[in-house]
């Protein structure tokens, strides 16, 4: 506690002092009071991260940020967040995340209870977005929703696997490269946006070849399992394979584990790429065996509290759109040594979230780039370390 | 006894219709169940066998669609999972699941099995994107469940079959029983009533089907034959010409005779009646007269009967009346004597008046003997007696008749045993010269060696032999031993001596004769011309014409002939002249008495004259006493024969008397008559 409480005075202090001018942080603007949903489960590293960058830029912003947790169970999702729109005392912003759409119930109550929503990661789908519309509009209290491109970090993760198989001529007798899919699963938003992804990347490379896509429900152990299944057929069907589309850190790390029992050597001899900058991911990057990890979008906690404060501060992120899409980024060898101990320590409060408000006059405007990242961690790390 | 076992034995062998119905209708009825049976659970074997083809190849499909996904996602686990599943299917025996490079993701075998089909499917993948064959699925499956169904429900077919056939038999028993049995038991059961007393029984069915109908006709059927049976019984039992009871009457008569009698002690009197010379009266007058003459000695007898006698005719010329109590012998000697009276009154027959005359044969016995059965057989021995010694009178049988008749009996069953054992003896009678009172032959006489009898004479057993038909082989008995005895005349030297054999009726009808009697002679190297035969006047009559040739024959052989007893018979003297005669044997009767009888003096006389006219040489009989000698001698008779010579003897005893006698002179043989030139060859 104490060295949260001095981390979070230096915080404080640092911001205080280096707050550059041009950012209004008005005095008089009142401190505004969050609640976030998490569909996830205590200690599932990625909620856990995103609340943990949302109550790091609520320190920076002036913001309360309450996490519940909903433990990965949809109705005491429901539960929780019927309870906070009945609270008498009732929180600025409601934020939620349309996983499995089970937020739609709870979006309803917010708006009958005047209790303003944003959607992040997960936003409105199918017949749901057909109903509802967009922001703003049947649901005058839903702000708004703020993703990633996960479809653009899909194609980035493909591609980088195919640079280094080409380079390497890792073709099969066949003369193509031939590469593993392994998503998380197929109904998912998130997971369909990744898939989609590696889809448009491989269909633009005539040399290149998915021979599976397999589905790993996000685990390592089921990632391993299909791996080595698709390494045996590889194998009897006489296909070198190139390389191993993951659609999240744990399923490539289930896949250097096959890969590794298979005999192959990863990062030699084979690629794989995965999702999530998650610390063991980073740690298999360091080592060599795996050549990126794409993400950054737990970041959207952090930004979901810069869209909010913006927009209570009168700076309305719908000017630009109601649907803001953050960009992830991937972390490879090369740029591993900048973000790899934010993300493994987890201090969140190095990152200067004041500097991503958006500019007057360009509301809804933002830069959320891991350059933009790397530049607010810099100096941050020179003072407060 | 044969007719009643096979009566029985009939039954027995008697296989019911019922069950040969049941017979017949039980194999074919359970062959045709078991056929069905088979041919449906056949079918349905068939059926169920596509039935699981079938169903194994959609299992095989459906799972091949639960699976394609999984496969192609390579999730091997869930590919085992749900090849896991359709494990719960017992027919399944095991499953493959091989991915496109043919290589097996996932197998399960459940159970190890013989009757193995196996099914292939190809699992195909596709997504919005593609579609591919992602490997195929191979299920290994078993019929054995088929099988043992099969064999179950064929059992149980079975089974029922059987019950059902069981059923069908007992409601085919049951119902043919009702329908079919009881009518035949009561027609059976009619007819067997029927059977036992001769009555017409009807039988008792009273249903519209076809055994009413039968019942009916057989009912009309049993009243016709009832008419019938009566009509045949009483034709049966009775004469049709009088109209009096038969001998089949009398058998039954005879049975119930001890019952009708009052007491066992009272006198029942069997009169046996037989017309004398009824023969005659049928030559005479014609049959339909006989038979008139029939009817009317019945009408006599009925009248002359009281109620309680019974009157029957037993055929031809005999009749029978019973008086069941009579008091004593005397006064059925007098009921027979009655009858004979009514009979004898005079028939005009013809415009001729008849004077019937007959024999009865009484025999009276007690009510309570147990012989009343044997009542025709004495009163026949009575008629016999009657009518071989006083035709036209009343015998009463006594123990003398029976002694009698039982000797008759006895001789007669005798006789084939007589001659097997040489019991018929051969004796010789000396036949004298009577002017010079030399031996000029001898006369064959046959006697009877009896074991119990003793010594029998001819005159007893000889209508015995006739009547047994053994004349002829008595005759050639006596030929052979006549022939026999000359060659021992010969040898003791006396080949001058010539024997005589009697000739019986019957003999002298037999063309054998002739050529039999030369080749004996032939046989014993003896000339025919010693063999005197001796015929009687009776068998002359009988046979006139046979009778003339058969003497011809032998006469020309060279034998003499002789005709015995004359005087007794017809004494015809035509006969004399007609047949070829050589010699006249005056019978004992008309000599017995001389000298003393004048009547008979002067009949032999007559005789001796005619004789000496006809060229005849006579011979006197019975000879006993010197003076009847005397007088034959006188008379001219030239041969005698009698005790006061020689009494009859064996051979041998003859061969000595003949030593003592005188040997006559040539003289004799030379005159004799027989030996005539024209005869001799």
């Amino acid at each position: 506690m104490t060295i949260f409480l001095r981390i979070w005075l230096a915080a404080g202090m640092a911001c205080a002092v280096l707050a550059p001018p041009g950012h209004i942080v008005a005095a008089d603007a009142k401190a505004l009071n969050i609640v976030f949903v998490s569909p996830g489960k205590t200690g599932e590293v990625y909620w856990d991260m995103v609340a943990q960058t949302m109550q790091a830029a609520g320190r920076k912003l002036d913001a309360h940020v309450e996490v519940l947790t909903s433990e990965r169970n949809y109705r005491i999702m429901q539960e929780l967040g019927y309870g906070v729109v009945a609270r008498a005392d009732k929180p600025d912003f409601l934020i939620l995340s349309n996983e499995e759409s089970a937020a739609v119930p709870i979006l309803e109550a917010a708006e009958a209870a005047g209790v303003k929503t944003l959607l992040l990661s997960n936003t409105l789908i199918g017949e749901d977005a057909k109903r509802l519309g967009p922001p703003r509009a049947k649901l005058a209290t839903w702000l708004g929703d703020i993703t990633t491109d996960l479809q653009t970090a899909g194609a980035r993760m493909a591609n980088a696997l195919i640079a280094t198989a080409r380079a390497e001529k890792w073709q099969s007798p066949d003369g193509k490269i031939h590469i593993l899919g392994i998503g998380g699963d197929e109904i998912t938003p998130a997971s369909i946006a990744r898939n989609a992804g590696l889809k448009l990347a491989v269909d633009a490379a005539p040399d290149v070849v998915v021979d599976r896509m397999l589905y790993a429900n996000w685990t390592q152990s089921e990632a391993e399992q299909v791996t080595a299944n698709y390494l045996s057929w590889a194998a009897r069907k006489e296909i070198r394979p190139a390389g191993v589309w993951a659609g999240n850190d744990p399923m490539a790390l289930g896949a250097l584990r096959a890969i590794t029992a298979a005999g192959l050597v990863p990062g030699r001899n084979i690629e794989v790429v995965g999702l999530n900058w998650s610390e063991d991911a980073l740690r298999e990057i360091k080592a060599g065996r795996l050549l990126l990890s794409d993400g950054g979008h737990f970041l959207l906690g952090g930004w979901s509290i810069v869209l909010l404060r913006d927009y209570a501060d009168g700076c309305d992120f719908a000017d630009a759109s109601p649907r803001v899409e953050a960009r992830t980024s991937a972390i490879t060898r090369d740029n591993l040594a900048s973000v790899g101990d934010l993300i493994k320590t987890r201090r969140f409060d190095r990152i200067d979230f004041t500097r991503f408000r958006a500019k007057a006059g360009r509301c809804g405007r933002y830069d959320f780039s891991l350059d933009a990242l790397i530049s607010s961690l810099a100096r941050a790390d020179g003072a407060g370390e | 006894m044969t007719p009643d076992r096979d009566a029985q034995a009939a039954p027995r062998r008697l296989r019911s219709v019922v069950r040969a119905m049941i017979w017949a209708t039980v194999p074919v009825l359970l062959l045709v169940q078991l056929l069905a049976s088979a041919g449906v659970e056949a079918t349905s074997f068939w059926s169920q066998i596509r039935q699981l083809d079938a169903r194994i190849a959609r299992t095989a499909e459906s799972r091949a669609e639960l699976i394609a996904e999984p496969l192609w996602k390579m999730r091997y686990d869930q590919v085992t999972g749900v090849l896991n599943e359709i494990m719960h299917d017992e027919t399944i025996a095991a499953a493959a699941v091989y991915d496109d490079t043919g290589a097996a993701i996932a197998r399960v075998v459940a159970r190890p099995s013989d009757q193995v089909a196996e099914i292939s499917r190809p699992i195909r993948y596709s997504n919005g994107n593609i579609a591919v064959q992602a490997g195929r699925i191979a299920i290994a499956y078993s019929y054995a469940p088929v099988y043992a169904d099969t064999g179950g429900r064929l059992m149980l077919l079975l089974v029922v079959g059987v019950l059902a056939t069981l059923a069908t038999v007992v409601a085919l028993r049951i119902s043919a029983n009702i329908f079919i049995g009881k009518p035949l038991a009561a027609i059976m059961s009619a007819i067997q009533r029927s059977k036992q007393d001769g009555r017409a029984y009807p039988a008792e069915i009273s249903s519209p089907n076809e055994f009413g109908q039968l019942a009916q006709a057989f009912n009309a059927m049993q009243h016709t034959t009832s008419g019938a049976l009566d009509r045949l019984g009483h034709m049966a039992s009775h004469d049709p010409l009088t109209g009096l009871p038969n001998r089949r009457s009398l058998s039954e008569r005879l049975v119930t005779l001890s019952g009708d009698a009052g007491s066992p002690d009272s006198l029942i009197a069997f009169c046996f009646i037989d017309l004398d010379d009824f023969k005659g009266i049928n030559d005479t007058f014609g049959h339909d007269a006989g038979d008139r003459f029939l009817v009317h000695i019945s009408e006599r007898l009925r009248e002359a009967v009281e109620p309680q006698d019974w009157v029957a005719r037993l055929g031809g010329d005999e009749f029978v009346v019973i008086r069941p109590e009579v008091s004593n012998a005397a006064a059925a000697q007098a009921f027979a004597r009655e009858l004979l009276d009514a009979i004898s009154e005079p028939i005009r027959l013809h415009d001729k008046q008849v004077a019937p005359r007959a024999s009865i044969g009484l025999a009276v016995r007690r009510a309570g003997d147990p012989e009343l059965s044997h009542l025709p057989a004495l009163a026949d021995i009575a008629l016999y007696h009657a009518k071989s010694k006083a035709p036209g009178t009343v015998a009463v049988l006594d123990e003398a008749l029976q002694r009698d008749y039982r000797r008759r009996r006895d001789l007669e069953l005798a006789i084939p045993a007589g001659f097997a054992e040489g019991q018929f003896e051969v004796w010789y009678q000396g036949q004298i010269d009577l002017e010079s009172q030399g031996v000029v032959g001898l006369e064959a006489l046959i006697r009877w060696r009896h074991p119990e009898h003793g010594v029998i004479g001819p005159g007893e057993f000889l209508p015995l032999v006739e009547r047994s038909g053994n004349n002829a082989r008595l005759t050639r008995y006596v030929l052979t031993d006549a022939c026999r005895a000359l060659q021992h005349l010969a040898a003791a030297g006396r080949p001058d001596i010539r024997i005589a054999i009697n000739l019986p009726p019957s003999e002298l009808a037999d063309h054998s004769l002739a050529a039999e009697l030369r080749a004996t002679c032939a046989r014993f190297d003896v000339a025919a011309s010693s063999l005197e035969l001796e015929i009687t006047e009776g068998s002359l009559i009988n046979n006139i014409a046979s009778a003339s040739e058969t003497l011809q024959r032998l006469r020309r052989l060279g034998a003499t002939i002789a005709l015995d007893d004359f005087g007794t018979g017809y004494s015809s003297l035509a006969h004399l002249r007609r047949f070829p005669l050589d010699r006249v044997k005056i019978d004992k009767a008309f000599i017995s008495e001389i000298p003393d009888s004048a009547e008979d003096k002067a009949i032999v006389g007559v005789i001796a004259s005619l004789a000496g006219t006809l060229g005849l040489t006579l011979v006197a009989e019975g000879i006993e006493r010197a003076e009847q000698a005397a007088a034959m001698r006188e008379m001219g008779v030239t041969l005698g024969q009698g005790y006061l010579y020689h009494r009859p003897q064996p051979l041998r005893d003859v061969l000595q008397w003949l030593e003592g006698q005188a040997v006559p002179e040539s003289r004799v043989v030379a005159e004799s008559p027989s030996i005539a030139p024209e005869f001799a060859a």
